[in-house]
């Protein structure tokens, strides 16, 4: 069979073809996207549109990657295909290091970093942290005055930004400038020797913060001396003596604070412990207590709990009466004490206390107390528990007592 | 007759009267005990926030030294505990686009951001399931009155998988430094401020392994070649539960004399994840685990530790704990001289349906890297359940370790195949035949036909100068179901595939148990 010439050309061009396109197929296959980032500036303020444009070899639908300080997602081009990017606001605002990854179809295409930073010509805020709200006088004790200043998308504004820290106390006002670092600018504000009010506030370039204050409280209480007053010395167990301390004072000499509890303790001759307390206003404490009922002579002294002490105060009450008048009526059975009189001779005020003890064979069986009325107490001895006999009867009043031995009941 | 409908309706209206009534009451009582429920008032106080740990990576201060004031130790602690809640919040609001939680780890102006952020991605059908491994902290400074505190946290390992619905778009590993501003509110350190950092460069420390290693494809230690001829071991009488209340070091130490009496060098142990105690990993645990180690080393045999038996969660946000189960587990036995390599993983490949093979990989991944940090002595491998997926991750291991329980004639050509593919060691890990003839399996290989199947593998391994471990030195009794299922006929093939049956008889294919 003879080849012809024009059997064989459509042949060889339809060959050709398959050839040709089969390369480029192959080509196409093998060249991969590839892409760089055009855009120069990788330094941004925060809230100013941020673009980035990148340049591809293949017009692809590539995605962008972002990771930021609170996050990371993903965004798609501004146009379908497209090369260009905007970060969105939430992350273009923020103050950090972002990251990005370009990839196509999971490959990643390229990588970089932009920085944002915090936007100085916009509003700033101050947040302003203080603590402790209250101090102790003198200067050991301070307060710490924190300032977090922001610009107006909540940023903290870069290391070294210049914060004046101003406080004013008394006469004093004083004025500090502190560069920021780590985000905040803080001072320690030491306490003065007189106590008060601390004015405090902090300014960035214009913006000025509220007042904020702190309390100066006085320091512990130095020792202390206290006096008593009386209506008269008389032991009548009825008025009341006051004890009264001097104004209490720090080592400042600031009058301690309203409302410190000073305690009394007060010791009588047989060593009995009376306690009575005060609180101060003004520095002083007044505490009372009633008139003793027999002579007596007192040692007082006033403490602030573990901080500081009073003198010494020894204080004397003298008996109201030398005697006094005992009745028996009605087989002995009736005992009528009184009437009770004081130191003018008045008949002493209700409520001085009487006190019988009944001793029958040596031995206490009873003890009866009762408060006059009209300077006058009487005690009943009643039959079915007194029966007939002999007893001893003892009465305490005021601090005299009286014996009656071997009285008849029948 | 009247009268009885009168009384039919009488009875009607009284008993339809005590109905309502007894209606009434139920229903207000019923508003009252609603009423008296709800959130008990201490809750206000915080005092009871679940403290179960669910997410540990790993924490190291750098400093605490502060301008502002020393920081006492509770604190301290709180700040990290609330700091890592803070970030696990923040890792699990990004992996479902929800936002439980946020609103006690984040300020009032600081949750913004990452509502925004959030609500962005999943306008954009995007989650993110992402982790940190690693933070070192350091104190910038804490306030005289305790109330605010600054860290710089540098070097945060952060891995994140970018998903666009059940699309795996992009994964990525980042490096970045944080300085973070947290403040006391209602008992919860919270975040302020957080800003990303230009990281500071890495400090590298090169890492010697010492105790095994890789030299030109062959496995060295003290310098010598070692070949592998090993075993896969359990106890007879506790198989799949070899650490348990029956533990007894002296049935493992007669074993160990078996295998070392009949030639082998080598056994292959399992650490299961949940026995052990997951991220507490429990101390008598351990301690049993070293035993058995230190009897190897007696015995003079090398152990390949496989870790996490048993375990199949994989989630990103589950990683942090299982890397404190390694940590825990491979830092205290970093320096042990019976150990060959760390197994990461028995056959994680069988995982890959079930847990998507991008989580299986990605953790495999990360934990080959963790314990590379823990442990720089010892070698690392994956114990790949077939040849096709040997090849995985193969630059980070060490040695390529895989499984074979196919038609014995077509392994040479698969082990070739691999070969071709790999220029590291590689271990026959598993293989094995089981003689099960019987009730279950009237047609499976006999006693003899699994002595045929060794000796014919032991044939090739020989030829090929082959590192082996065959499954398994004994026959058992009870096989529990976690391993094969409970159909009895899977069970029962796994009973017999020993080289000793279970009345403690040698079987014929002991003979070829090496070569």
């Amino acid at each position: 069979m003879k080849v012809k010439l024009r059997h064989i050309t459509p042949l060889l061009i339809v060959l050709v073809l398959c050839i040709s396109i089969a390369f480029t197929a192959v080509l196409e296959k093998t060249e991969e996207v590839s892409a760089a980032l055009i855009t120069k500036k990788t330094m941004f303020n925060a809230g100013s549109i941020i673009m980035l444009k990148f340049k591809l070899n293949i017009p692809s639908e590539t995605q962008l990657f972002v990771h930021s300080s609170y996050g990371s997602t993903v965004i798609n081009p501004d146009t379908h295909q497209g090369s260009q990017f905007t970060i969105p606001s939430f992350i273009a605002n923020k103050k950090g290091i972002v990251t990005y990854t370009l990839f196509y179809q999971s490959k990643i295409l390229t990588q970089g970093e932009i920085q944002i930073t915090s936007n100085e010509t916009t509003q700033i805020y101050l947040e302003s942290y203080i603590g402790p709200p209250s101090i102790i006088a003198g200067g050991k004790d301070y307060t710490m005055h924190v300032v977090v200043p922001t610009d107006a998308y909540d940023n903290p504004l870069p290391d070294s930004t210049a914060i004046v820290m101003k406080h004013q106390f008394l006469e004093t006002e004083k004025e500090r400038i502190i560069y920021s670092k780590d985000m905040i600018g803080w001072t320690n504000i030491f306490s003065y020797n007189p106590s008060g009010r601390l004015l405090l506030f902090s300014k960035v370039n214009k913006k000025v913060s509220k007042e904020f204050s702190v309390d100066v409280f006085p320091a512990l209480p130095e020792n202390f001396q206290i006096r008593s007053k009386r209506k008269h010395m008389y032991a009548d167990g009825n008025q009341i003596t006051q004890f009264i301390t001097s104004e209490i004072k720090d080592e400042y000499d600031n009058v301690i604070s309203d409302g410190t509890l000073v305690d009394f303790v007060i010791k009588d001759t047989k060593g009995v412990m009376l306690h009575t307390q005060g609180s101060t206003i003004n520095g002083q404490a007044i505490a009372k207590m009633l008139h003793p009922d027999k002579k007596e002579t007192w040692e007082v002294k006033a403490y602030v709990q573990g901080m500081a002490e009073s003198n010494t105060l020894s204080i004397t009450y003298t008996q109201v009466l030398e005697d006094f008048n005992v009745q028996f009526n009605n087989n002995n059975r009736e005992i009528i004490i009184g009437p009770l009189q004081s130191f003018m001779e008045q008949l002493i005020p209700d409520g001085a206390m009487v006190r019988m003890d009944i001793f029958k064979e040596q031995k206490k069986i009873d003890t009866k107390i009762k408060t006059t009325s009209e300077g006058i107490v009487r005690f009943l001895l009643q039959e079915g528990f007194y029966p007939s006999g002999s007893y001893d009867i003892q009465i305490k009043a005021l601090g005299v007592q009286k014996e009656y031995k071997k009285t008849i009941l029948q | 007759m009247t009268s009885w409908n009168r009384n039919i309706y009488r009875s009607f209206i009284i008993i339809s009267f005590i109905g309502i009534v007894v209606l009434v009451l139920f229903g207000i009582s019923q508003v009252l005990s609603y009423l008296n429920t709800g959130a008990d008032r201490t809750s206000m106080l915080h005092l009871a926030v679940s403290k179960e740990q669910v997410y540990l990576p790993k924490l190291e201060w750098k400093d605490t030294i502060n301008p502002g004031r020393p920081i006492e130790k509770q604190t301290l602690l709180d700040i990290e505990h609330d700091y890592l809640n803070a970030w696990y919040i923040r890792n699990a609001a990004y992996q479902t686009n929800k936002k439980e939680g946020i609103e006690d780890y984040y300020t009032k102006s600081a949750r913004q951001n990452l509502l925004k952020s959030i609500g962005s991605n999943k306008k954009k059908d995007i989650a993110i399931h992402g982790t940190t491994i690693h933070h070192n902290i350091a104190l910038d400074f804490y306030s005289a009155d305790g109330q605010l505190a600054v860290l710089s946290d540098t070097n945060v390992k952060e891995y994140q998988r970018v998903y666009k619905g059940d699309e795996v778009l992009l994964e990525a590993e980042l490096r970045s430094d944080y300085q973070v501003m947290l403040m006391l509110e209602d008992g919860f350190w919270r975040i302020r401020h957080m800003v990303k950092e230009e990281p500071r460069p890495l400090d590298t420390i090169l890492q010697n392994k010492t105790l095994a290693r890789v030299i030109g494809g062959k496995i060295v230690i003290e310098n010598q070649e070692y070949q592998i001829k090993g075993i896969n071991y359990y106890p007879q009488k506790t198989p799949w539960n070899m650490f348990g209340d029956d533990f007894d070091i002296d049935v493992i130490a007669k074993d160990f004399d078996i295998i070392n009496d009949s030639g082998l060098n080598t056994i292959r142990i399992f650490v299961p994840y949940e026995v052990f105690g997951k991220a507490k990993v429990e101390t008598e645990k351990l301690d049993k685990l070293r035993q058995v180690l230190d009897k190897a080393k007696d015995k003079k045999l090398k152990v390949i530790v496989t870790l996490f038996d048993f375990y199949g969660n994989y989630s990103v946000l589950d990683w942090t704990l299982t890397h404190r189960h390694a940590e825990q587990i491979v830092t205290a036995l970093a320096d042990h001289e019976a150990i060959l390599a760390w197994d990461i993983k028995n056959e994680p490949n069988l995982d890959f349906e079930s847990r998507g093979k991008e989580n299986v990989v990605a953790w495999l991944k990360e934990m080959i890297s963790q314990i590379r940090q823990f442990d720089p002595n010892h070698l690392v491998t994956i114990g790949w359940s077939d040849v096709e997926s040997a090849s995985l991750l193969k630059e980070e291991i060490d040695i390529v370790s895989f499984h074979y329980y196919r038609d014995i004639n077509n392994f040479i050509e698969a082990y070739n195949q691999l070969n071709t593919q790999i220029n590291k060691p590689m271990v026959l890990q598993e293989f094995g035949l089981p003689s099960s003839r019987g009730f279950w399996s009237p047609f499976g290989p006999s006693e003899k036909g699994q002595a045929e199947y060794h000796k014919q593998f032991q044939e090739i391994i020989k030829q090929e100068n082959i590192h082996f471990l065959s499954w398994t030195l004994y026959d058992f009794e009870e096989v529990p179901s976690a391993v094969v299922g409970k159909l009895p006929w899977r069970k029962h093939k796994q009973k017999h595939f020993g080289f000793i049956d279970r009345n403690g008889n040698k079987k014929p294919a002991f003979e070829f148990i090496a070569n």
